[in-house]
Parts: C-alpha cells; structure tokens; sequence
C-alpha cells in the first residue's frame, strides 16, 4: 500500500474535514450518552431502541471502510462475481434476523455472546470461543484502523500514521464518553451520508464514463472481470457468504445490538437492514470496473475506489469519498471497540479476573478496557509491515474467516438444537479454524471460510450424533438473572 | 461466458436507485419512532 504521488485532496482542505466531524462526532457522543449512569446503560443503550436506529446501526456498521474500499479492490481483481459476492454479506443480517428474536426470548437479560456460550456450553467451550471472538474483534479492528491510514494517505498525502491515530483516537473518545447510545446515535447520521454519498458516486460515474464504454474497455483489457465462470470469482463468492454469516453470528457487536434492541425490533431491524445493505457493495464496488475505461493507473488495489472517485469528479468526488470513508469507519470502529470492550470486561475482567466486581465495577473497567483496546489497535496497524500476516485488507480481513466460519454452528445448534454436544462445539470451532487456516496458507484466502465452516459443521453433527446432551433451555434465563442479582 | 453490457447496466442501476432511497426510507422510520416516542 503505498501513498499517490500528486494527493487528489488539498491537505488544508483534508484537516478541515477531518476536524469537523471529529468534533461533530465527539460533541454527539458525549451529548447522547450523558445520562448513562449504569454498565447496563452503558453497554446497552437501556435496552429497548427503536427500529429506525436499530436498522441504520445494524447497516453502518456492516458497512465498514472493507465495503467502501475492499468492495472496489474485489471488484477490479475478481470482476462481477466480487462485487456481487460482496454484498452477499448481507444475507449474514439477514439470517441473523430470526435469531436476534431467539436471542433476546432466551436471555432477556443478557449482555454478551460469551455469557450465552458459557451457560449454554460450558468453561471449555467458552474460552475455545473467545479466543475465536477476539482474535476476529481484533483483526478487523487493526483492518478499519489501517484501511483510515491509507485513505486519508492516499487522498491528501497525510502521513498513514498521523490518520490513524486520529480516526482511532476520535472513535475512542466518543465511545468512552457515550458508549452504545453514543455509538448507535452517530451510526444513523453516518448511515445516511455513506449511503447517499456512495449513490452519489455511482450516479456520477455512470453519466460520465457510461456502461458501453466501461464494458468495451474490459473486454479489450480485463475480459476476466466480465466472466461468469471465474473459478476463484465464484468460491470466493461462497466464502464470502459463509463468512458474513460467520462474522455476524458470532461476533458480539450484533449480539449486543439483539439485547439492546427493544422487544420485537431486532428481527425487523435486521431483515430490513440486510435488504438495504445488499445493493451497497455493487454502488461501491462497480465504480473500480471504470479503471480501464478512464486509462486509471491503480498503484495498489485496496486504493482503487478513491482514485476512481477522484478521476471522475475531481476535488468534489475526492471530498466525498473522504467523507464517506469516514463515516464507515467510524462507525464500524465505534460499534467493535464498544462490543469489543463490553466482551473483555464481561468475559474477561468479570468472568475470569475478578468474579465478583459489581456493576459499578464494570462500568468503570469497560472505560479502561475501551482505552487500552485503542491502543492496541494503534499499535498493530502502526507496524503493520512487520506482521507478516498484515497485507492487504482484503488479506487481513480473510485471514479472520477461517475463525468466524467456524462459530456459525457451535451458535446456530447453541440457539436452536437442544441436545447440542457441549464439546463438540468447542472442537468445531478449534479444528473449523486449524484446518480453515491451513487452507488459507495453502490454497487462498477466498476459501478459508469455506472449509473452516464444512469442517465446523461435520464435527457439530457428528459429536451431537454420537453424544447428545439435552438442555433445558430456560436456564439461560434463570442463570443469567441470577448472576444480575449477585452483581447488583 | 461473459456478462452483456446491459445485464451490467441493470444490475448496477436497480442497486443504486435502492441505495438513493435507502437515507429517505430511514429519515421517514426516523420521524414515525420519533412521533411515537420510541426511538429509544
């Protein structure tokens, strides 16, 4: 990745961007979050949001700096199968639908995927999952924090450093100060200007380049990206489908969203989110198919989007595309470090450091916890070329599918399948993601998630098949409550 | 196999009208929670 030689964005104009709606972000935090009192508050935004929030906050935050700069790279490597593989990630909203509903009718006072993992599995599996959780967590965190060093390098040629400590820095204050009314409330404004600034984009592109010309010039120079039958193209579009649904079900940021939601919003909220979501990679990615058509020399393929942006519309398409980056992540970054530090503090901190810290105690320690996330995050992505598996986004971002598609069935058997193997969801997920890594090393990082969920999905039937363990499931929100009680 | 320009074209439009009216449909679920007083 490295920076343009001529930046397409006066860095005056890039600074004043940049501390416009870092302020505007950091004011709104602080302003909707000012009467959190509780951990509960805190983590929960008071459990009973609306759909028009739930639904923006469930799309800005699948829409992360990925969509708005992997959709594009994908798009000019793999063609229309990337693109449209891309916003296969929304059937991972979509399906998560009727299981925020099971969620929140199981554990109506839940806080986080782990506590559903541990009463439901066991220690063993537990801890097998947050290992998985967090290693996720924290890839895509280091991936949202190096996808807004690049752009803001690439756009204005600020230095990569200097633009992520300062994004990182204005998603740590605002989620400190609001925590996820902060994060929900500023997710709808930042919904609302990717979205339209993103069509805005396409609609552009389409008027000035037209698709006779933008088909013809593939056809002479990249007749690849126009087939239908590019065999890498289609397993990566299965692979990408396995891995939002993966990442999604997994993952707490959307648990999270399914306690907070209010009674009978989360369904909703993420049925229509998903179908809202679905078009959003094809208006972000179809934009890199013009490269040909507009003689664009791309010095690295995460960068595609805003040179193309840029090309087209000049200082008004650069200012956009600054904008909107900018509003994806943050509001991806928001919503990881929030659910991030909410899993830490209540998986970790309560769950293994200190049992008994009351509910005080985690308010006060999910604050911490959101800091020194930050700080690692900058760190990693700070030295990103040291790490050998730090690449490309696209790279880093495929690196963590092996883990999350291994979580789709200890999770799906967890919720609906009573007599579940508690063990068995513990190996499916360690042998899901060994053998799903091996396969990213040896064959490509389009099918990690691929095997780490064929793998996951054999070990879960076959140990159920083998060993069934009934489970009464109102447990969950018998032990759940009672841990309330003893934390009060 | 290749795609036709126009299959490209249709795809292309149809999810950037949906994304147009995406910020529309939210503002109006926005001003419904709001009225009822259950936006949180």
């Amino acid at each position: 990745m490295t920076g343009l030689d001529d930046p397409i964005l006066p860095s005056s104009i890039a600074w004043g961007l940049l501390i416009a709606f870092s302020i505007l972000w950091v004011v709104l935090g602080w302003w909707l979050g000012r009467h959190n009192k509780t951990a509960e508050d805190h983590m929960l935004a008071g459990r009973n949001v609306g759909l028009a929030l739930a639904t923006a906050t469930a799309m800005a935050t699948w829409v992360t700096a990925n969509t708005t700069m992997t959709a594009p790279q994908l798009a000019l490597q793999l063609g229309v199968w990337g693109m449209l593989g891309y916003s296969l990630g929304a059937l991972g909203l979509i399906l998560f639908a009727p299981l925020a509903r099971r969620i929140r009718e199981l554990m109506p006072r839940g806080f986080t995927s782990g506590d559903f993992i541990r009463l439901r599995f066991g220690t063993f599996t537990w801890r097998v999952f947050l290992v998985v959780s967090l290693i996720y967590a924290f890839g895509w965190l280091v991936s949202m924090a190096m996808a807004g060093g690049v752009l803001i390098n690439a756009l204005a040629g600020i230095d990569y450093r200097v633009g992520m400590t300062v994004i990182l820095t204005v998603c740590v204050i605002y989620t400190l100060l609001g925590g996820l009314r902060a994060v929900i409330g500023t997710d709808f404004i930042q919904t609302i200007i990717i979205i339209a600034g993103a069509a805005f984009i396409a609609w552009l592109t389409i008027d000035k380049v037209g698709f006779e010309a933008i088909h013809f010039n593939l056809m002479e120079e990249r007749p690849e990206l126009l087939s239908l039958l590019f065999p890498a193209a289609i397993m990566f579009l299965f692979n990408n489908l396995l891995f939002g649904v993966g990442e999604i079900f997994h993952s707490n940021v959307w648990w999270s969203r399914a306690f907070a939601f209010g009674r009978n919003v989360g369904f909703r909220a993420y049925l229509l989110g998903g179908l809202l979501w679905l078009p959003i990679p094809i208006v972000a990615g179809f934009i890199a198919l013009a490269t040909p058509a507009l003689g664009i020399n791309v010095p690295a393929a995460d960068m595609v989007g805003p040179l193309v942006a840029a090309e087209v519309l000049g200082l008004t398409g650069a200012i956009v595309v600054f904008i909107v980056v900018f509003a994806a992540l943050a509001s991806s970054l928001d919503s990881l470090l929030a659910a991030t530090s909410d899993l830490v503090t209540r998986d970790i901190y309560r769950g293994h450091i200190r049992p008994q810290a009351s509910e005080q105690n985690q308010f006060r320690a999910t604050k911490v916890i959101v800091v020194l996330l930050g700080l690692l995050t900058w760190l990693a992505a700070s030295y990103r070329g040291s790490l050998p598996i730090i690449g490309s986004l696209a790279e880093l971002l495929y690196f963590t599918g092996a883990f999350v598609a291994s979580a789709i069935w200890p999770i799906v058997a967890g919720l609906y399948w009573r007599r579940a193997n508690p063990q068995g969801a513990a190996w499916s997920m360690i042998l899901g993601s060994g053998i799903g890594l091996a396969s990213y090393f040896l064959i490509g990082f389009y099918v990690a998630a691929l095997v780490g969920a064929a793998v996951s999905l054999a070990v879960m039937v076959l140990s159920t098949w083998l060993a069934p363990r009934p489970f009464d499931w109102d447990r969950l929100s018998r032990d759940a409550a009672a841990e309330e009680v003893r934390s009060a | 196999m290749m795609i036709s320009s126009t299959a490209l074209s249709v795809i292309v439009v149809v999810a950037t009208l949906v994304a147009t009216l995406t910020p529309i449909l939210l503002l109006a679920l926005f001003i419904r929670d709001w009225k009822k007083g259950c936006l949180w």
